[in-house]
Parts: C-alpha cells; structure tokens; sequence
C-alpha cells in the first residue's frame, strides 16, 4: 500500500514539484497552500503522515501543529522550516511533532521521514487497538 | 522617560528581524530551486531508461529556476540596500524610495498575519536630508505596529507627502488607535528615534489615523 502523506506549505511552486516527485515514488500526495485547508482534508481523509512548513500565512504551523494533534493524536507531524531555530525545534517537540527539518531537504530524507512516521502511527495505531482488545477481554465475563 | 531604550537597540532589533525574514524567503527560494535540480535529475534517470524527454516540461522547469533566481535577487538586493543606508549616518534621501523599500522588507511579515501593505505615494521626489538607517528603522517600527493593529478589512495604507518644509508620513487601516496604545506597543522605543530624527508624531483618534512629520533637513546637533 503506497504511502499517503498530506503536504502543506505556502509555496505553491515548492508543493507542486515535491508532490511530482513524491507521485513518481509510488506515494500519494495531497496538498494545501493554507493551514485552514490542510485541517479541512484531515476531516475527511486519512493520512500516513503531514509535511507542515513552520511560517505560514494567517495560522502559522505551530498553531496547525496544536490543532491536528487536538484532531488525531496519533497523527506524525514533520515540520519542514526556513529557519530552524533551537526555540522552534523545542516547541515543534513539545507540542508533538515527530521531527523538524530546515529547507531545502534531500528528497530522501523527506521520504524516510514519511516512512518513520507511518511505521510510528502504525505502532501506535496497534497498540490502541491493543488495549481495547484487553479492555474488552477483562469487562466481559465470557 | 524610565524606559526609554537607546536607538541603537531597537535598530538592532530591526536589522536582525529583517535579516531573519530576509534569510527564510531565501530559503524557501532555495527549495524551490533545490526541487527544481532534483526534477531534473529524475527527468534524467527515466531518460537512461528509455523515456523519452518533455521538452515542455523541461522548459517549465527551467522557467521555474529563473523566476527564483529573480525572486532572489530581488531580496538580496533590497538586502544590500539596507545595509548600504548605514554607510552615512547623515544623508540625502528620496523618501517614498526609502519607504517602498519597507514596505518590502515587511511584506512577509503582513503576509503572515493576512494584511495588505498598500502605498500612497506622490510622483514627484521627497527629498530630506536625514539619517537614513533610523528613519528606515522608525519606518519598519511604524509598520510593525500597523500589522498588529490591522482593522478588520486587513489593509494599510502608508503615505508620504510634502507638509510645509518637511514631509508627513501617514499610516491608515487601525482597528482603533491612540497615543496610549503607541506608548504601550513601543514601550519607550520610539521617543529616542523621533528625537534624533527631529520627527513629531500625531495619532488621530477619529480618522484611525498615525502620521509623523519630519523636518527637510535632520539637525546637525542630532545624536547622529
């Protein structure tokens, strides 16, 4: 199953290549130049992962940060930024991204960032599931 | 006045934010050029295997790397520009040139907060003789507080016209304005600039309106 990754950022030159190259690696890209509109697909599509850029027009990325985890917890965040500072890579992990990457990237390394973070969801997702599985098990007198 | 800061410090503060803004559209450029080479690359690879080349979007491409070259040439220019207006402390300046240039420089930081930066400018030359690097960092600190006190169309409109000897800049688009609120905003940094500068500046309650009157000529007995 092909990786499905949502990538937002301001540049619209910037998504339209990344998501070319992405495409001709077998994943499945989605795209928005706003942060409003990347939490409005988070309503209706599911995701592997989110490449989010830090400085953004009107929400910003920590603020969409703050709100996709609010959505889906279990979602991975990658930050992708301009301007790495250490203050924005503390706050970024504190407020639960996966990582933080400063621009231009390799593509490969975008690549095995998304790749982490859909085998972290995975786990996580597992784990869940894990535990509802016990929690039904120990209330249920079978 | 306890609190009030040296001018120096808040242009400190100015060229640094700048330098940050400047750094990150230089950046974003970058990736898009950095993009753009590995397009091609893979445009390459497939070529080796057998698929034959797109001109078009090659051309595509290529026109993409030189409308970035531009952009960023553009900010490098207005970057050297900047750092150019600190080699005379006491000069001749056109003062809509030296405005624009401003409002370039603040343009990503109105952008960010969804607020249009437009201009109102005579055709004809503001000539003063001033000192270039505050007034630019009294300009920029003028804009900074317009962004945060946008009103709810999320326009400002700065002007410049002749006034007497001088000249007035003005600044409309305010949520709501008054000289409390300066106070508060600038917390005792603006007061320094205005004084080496020999500026005065109003605040408009009615009209929502900010403007600055400065002098032809800076006096010579300014700190400068």
């Amino acid at each position: 199953m092909s990786d499905n990754v949502l990538i937002v950022d301001d540049e619209k030159e910037f998504l339209d290549l990344i998501s070319d190259r992405l495409e001709a690696r077998d994943m499945k890209v989605s795209t928005a130049t706003r942060a409003k509109d990347a939490l409005s697909l988070l309503d209706k599509e599911s995701y592997d992962a989110v490449v989010l850029d830090l400085q953004m027009p009107e929400m910003d990325g920590l603020e969409a940060l703050k709100r996709i985890k609010e959505k889906n917890p279990d979602l991975q965040v990658i930050l992708l930024t301009g301007h790495a500072t250490v203050e924005k890579g503390v706050e970024a992990m504190k407020l639960g991204a996966m990582d933080l990457i400063e621009k231009p990237a390799d593509l490969s390394t975008i690549i095995d960032r998304i790749k982490r973070a859909k085998a972290e969801k995975i786990i996580l997702v597992e784990k869940k599931s894990e535990q509802r599985i016990r929690d039904i098990l120990t209330r249920k007198a079978w | 006045m306890e609190n009030r800061k040296l001018p120096d410090e808040s242009a400190l503060t100015f060229y640094s934010r700048v330098s940050a803004s400047i750094s990150h559209e230089l950046k974003n450029s970058l990736a898009v050029i950095n993009e753009s080479a590995g397009f091609l690359e893979d445009i390459m690879l497939m070529a080796q295997k057998g698929r034959p080349l797109d001109p078009k979007q090659i051309g595509t491409l290529a026109g993409t790397i030189l409308r970035q070259v531009q952009r960023s040439n553009a900010i490098i220019k207005n970057m050297n520009r900047l750092a150019h207006s600190l080699d005379e402390k006491r000069a001749s300046i056109e003062l809509t040139e030296l405005l624009g240039l401003m409002v370039r420089l603040a343009e990503r930081s109105a952008v960010n907060k969804g607020v249009n930066l437009l201009t109102d400018f005579p055709e004809s030359a503001i000539l003063l003789t001033t000192c270039p690097f505050y007034l630019e960092t009294l300009a920029w600190m003028l804009l900074d507080f317009a962004i945060n006190n946008c009103g709810g169309d999320k326009t400002i409109r700065l002007s410049a016209a002749l006034s007497g000897s001088g000249a007035q800049i003005g600044l409309t688009g305010f949520e709501k304005i008054s000289m409390d609120a300066v106070d508060d905003f600038f917390s005792g940094r603006l007061a320094p600039l205005l004084t080496i500068l020999n500026g005065d500046l109003t605040v408009d309650e009615n009209d929502r309106r900010l403007a600055v009157m400065l002098p032809e000529t800076v006096s010579q007995t300014s700190k400068t």
